[in-house]
């Protein structure tokens, strides 16, 4: 409580001072706006519902474009991750490909999917996809070896082997890969909308920027952290509960 | 020989990708206006080096890259610094950092178009503001994690408390802080496209949205190829950069 | 032995409590001994008994709660260069970003003695310490001995007036610390070094030292000291087979109980 406390000297202050240059005119009010008009103008958007249809617009996108990066991930690096042979054959392009920045492909995504959540999903599932391969490849060579051995000696196949063991095994290691890209899928989805895409929060942002509106823009800022804020601490709870629930099976 | 030929095997097969690629374009099995063969693609990229049209965006692109970036270094190093050395100064930013650091990067764009214009300074302060999180992080972890063996080192030999910051606590936080920056220099080129694209000023960024609004593929393309390559040349020199200056880690430990 | 020479270093009733008086529990209760000019002195003590402690008050990085550390009869309240101390974990004492010569240097550069000296300065104390050819190495590149070696030699870089030793030798293996062991009281004998050991190795203690203080624990206090007369300089063999030394281990054994 105390903690909490002192955490919000730090910002109540900046707010009072930024409140109180306002108010001696020592910051332009087209740019700077006010704290108080900024509260009155998050309330506002969220009662009017703004707020909220942005936020469902670019949490869509990005939720498109993280499940496709899960999807394809989890599969290519389950499969690089059992055989050795095949990483070695792939590394140079996964080296070539993965430090192209996700933004790039903004223009490549405009020209074929046009404006819209596709757009926005498709990069943000470009952006995803490494770390979820990265994460899964460790962690199903992190596997057990004797678990493997143990698939080969039963004869199962290797997509029984990928689906029987070698996942099962590797998911408390892909669920954190999962989670760091759920926080660069909103950053991502709120990238693009502001380079290109007229929709949701980021786009929200360049609106109420270039029609001289302040103050809805320090909201949506506000706001877009707040939302941020609460869906790490929520993806942090949420793993922390699964990964205590894995952790307990296997001492069993 | 193993390695030698498992190098040979995976260039064998980023060149059967490309060729793939060149097939998949050559058939019109994608529409041309939206995958262009590979071959287009280097022969634009190669008509702009030809012309010298590559040169101004690209050096423009890397100079607000460098510059935000080292901004960003500077300031997270120093400020990491500070506020580690504070159990005050802890308790007083560290919640506010906490809420900031999952903002979107890109988030400071607006503002800062509001209050610098649609500048070069905008951009840089944008860079600087939006990658200083990692190294910031990174800086106070490192600085707080010195082994309290080497503090009694530092007090033994009766340094100041400058000559221990600089001898004892910025070299034991480097692992971290080098960390740090690498990921800040990623987030730093594509804050830099990002903010080309929506300030217009002439730069990569701005160029490969320009082709897009035209429908000239091949431009993206050629455009993608080179943001690729800076991104994987800033990458490497970081690497390097650390390899040669962490190079009294121990072998195993990696991190 | 000499009897007259004024005290180097002094514990004049040292006590260290730690916490408020109800809950508070006592490390090291009274303690008074004195470590005379160009002796080694050992203080030998189960773990537990606070003798790190005690070492890190007569260092100066720790307040006694009552009595004083001195050292040349004033009172010793913080680090003072011509006090160095060796501590036993010697992976966590040297700064693993410096070459060997850099962790050597860093004693000079404390002394503010300017950069072009260092090389002429270092050359001798690694050669002593059988250094030379590692100068240009990582601690990570080291053995255990030779990390210990490296911290030894930036200690004597300090030049200071007393060694103050922390289980320098306990965390290496057998033969490594025998060698050491030799190698280190050859160096003291030859250059009249007043050092000041602290080892829960018995033997150790006698091997090494030309007065042993025993200390029990809980609260940390002394119950023996012992002038141990061996001659010098001492042989792994004969020294420790001397009837004189066994008579001494003997002693301390009693007082001191099981390892």
């Amino acid at each position: 409580m105390r903690r909490v406390a002192i955490g919000m000297i730090f910002p109540l202050a900046v707010t009072a001072l930024w409140e109180l240059a306002a108010w001696a005119g020592a910051v332009s009010g087209d740019s700077f706006s006010r704290p108080v008009l900024v509260a009155a103008a998050l309330v506002a958007a969220v009662a009017d519902g703004t707020l909220l249809r942005q936020t469902a617009e670019t949490f869509v996108s990005a939720i498109i474009g993280l499940a496709i990066a899960t999807v394809l991930a989890v599969a290519a690096g389950a499969v690089l991750g059992l055989s050795r042979t095949l990483e070695r054959l792939t590394v140079l392009t996964v080296e070539a490909l993965r430090p192209i920045p996700s933004v790039a492909l903004i223009p490549v995504a405009l020209l074929i999917f046009g404006f819209g959540q596709n757009m926005t999903g498709s990069v943000v599932a470009f952006a995803c996809f490494w770390p979820i391969l990265i994460v899964t490849i460790s962690s199903v060579r992190g596997i057990d070896p004797r678990l493997i051995e143990v698939g080969r000696m039963m004869g199962l196949p290797l997509a029984k082997r990928i689906r029987k063991l070698a996942l099962p095994a590797a998911l408390p290691g892909i669920m954190v890969g999962i989670r760091i890209a759920a926080g660069i899928a909103i950053v991502v989805a709120v990238t693009v909308e502001i380079a290109a895409n007229p929709r949701g929060l980021g786009h929200g942002m360049i609106v109420a920027q270039q029609s001289l509106h302040p103050d809805l823009m320090w909201a949506t800022l506000l706001w877009l952290g707040l939302v941020g804020w609460i869906a790490n601490w929520g993806l942090l709870r949420l793993e922390r509960r699964w990964l205590r629930w894995f952790w307990a099976q296997r001492e069993a | 020989m193993r390695r030698l030929a498992s190098a040979a095997s995976s260039v064998a097969f980023l060149t059967a990708v490309i060729a793939a690629w060149w097939l998949v374009a050559e058939t019109k099995l994608i529409n041309p206006m939206f995958l262009p063969g590979p071959q287009r693609a280097l022969a634009t990229l190669w008509g702009w080096i030809d012309s010298g049209e590559l040169w101004d965006p690209l050096g423009k692109t890397v100079w607000r890259l460098f510059a935000g970036w080292l901004v960003a270094s500077a300031i997270g190093i120093a400020l990491g610094a500070a506020i580690a050395s504070s159990a005050r100064a802890r308790e007083l930013l560290e919640p506010t950092a906490e809420f900031l650091r999952p903002l979107p990067a890109s988030a400071l764009l607006p503002p800062a178009v509001l209050l610098l214009g649609l500048t070069d300074t905008m951009i840089v302060t944008v860079i600087a503001f939006g990658t200083v999180w990692p190294i910031l992080l990174g800086s106070i972890h490192g600085f707080k994690a010195i082994d309290p063996r080497l503090i009694e080192v530092a007090r033994m030999l009766r340094f100041p408390p400058l000559a221990r910051a600089f001898k004892f606590q910025l070299p034991n936080a480097l692992p971290e802080i080098f960390a740090g920056m690498r990921v800040s220099l990623a987030l730093a080129l594509i804050l830099t496209v990002v903010a080309e694209m929506l300030s217009s000023q002439p730069g990569l960024g701005h160029m490969v949205l320009v082709a897009a609004r035209a429908f000239r593929s091949a431009d993206i393309f050629a455009g993608i190829f080179v943001l690729g390559v800076l991104g994987f040349l800033t990458n490497s020199l970081m690497q390097y950069l650390e390899a040669y200056l962490l190079r009294w880690r121990p072998a195993h430990s990696e991190g | 032995m000499s009897a007259g020479a004024p005290p180097v270093l002094a514990a004049r009733g040292v006590s260290l409590a730690f916490g408020t008086p109800p809950a508070a529990r006592t490390i090291l209760s009274d303690l008074a001994f004195e470590v005379p000019e160009r002796e080694f002195v050992c203080i030998v003590g189960p773990s537990g008994c606070g003798k790190t402690t005690l070492l890190r008050v007569l260092a100066g990085l720790l307040p006694a709660s009552a009595g004083e550390a001195h050292f040349q009869g004033r009172r010793v309240a913080a680090p003072q260069p011509d006090i160095a101390i060796i501590f036993q974990d010697y992976g966590r004492a040297l700064l693993p970003w410096r070459t060997v010569a850099g962790n050597v240097a860093l004693a000079f550069e404390a002394r503010g003695i300017p950069k072009s000296e260092h090389a002429v300065r270092s050359a001798p104390l690694l050669a002593k310490m059988r250094l030379a050819e590692h100068a240009d190495k990582f601690p990570a590149e080291l053995s255990g001995g030779m990390q210990q070696r490296v911290q030894i030699a930036r200690c004597l870089a300090q030049e200071p007036r007393v060694l103050l030793m922390d289980e320098p030798f306990g965390a290496l293996d057998a033969i490594t610390r025998q060698t050491l062991q030799d190698e280190f009281a050859r160096l003291c004998e030859s250059e009249h070094r007043t050092v000041l050991f602290v080892t829960h190795d018995l033997e150790e203690a006698i091997y090494l030292g030309d007065r042993v203080i025993a200390l029990a624990a809980n609260p940390g206090r002394i119950v023996e000291i012992i002038d141990v007369d061996l001659p010098r300089p001492r042989r792994q063999l004969e020294t420790r087979e001397d009837y004189r030394f066994l008579e001494y281990r003997h002693r301390l054994f009693q007082h001191l109980g099981h390892e």
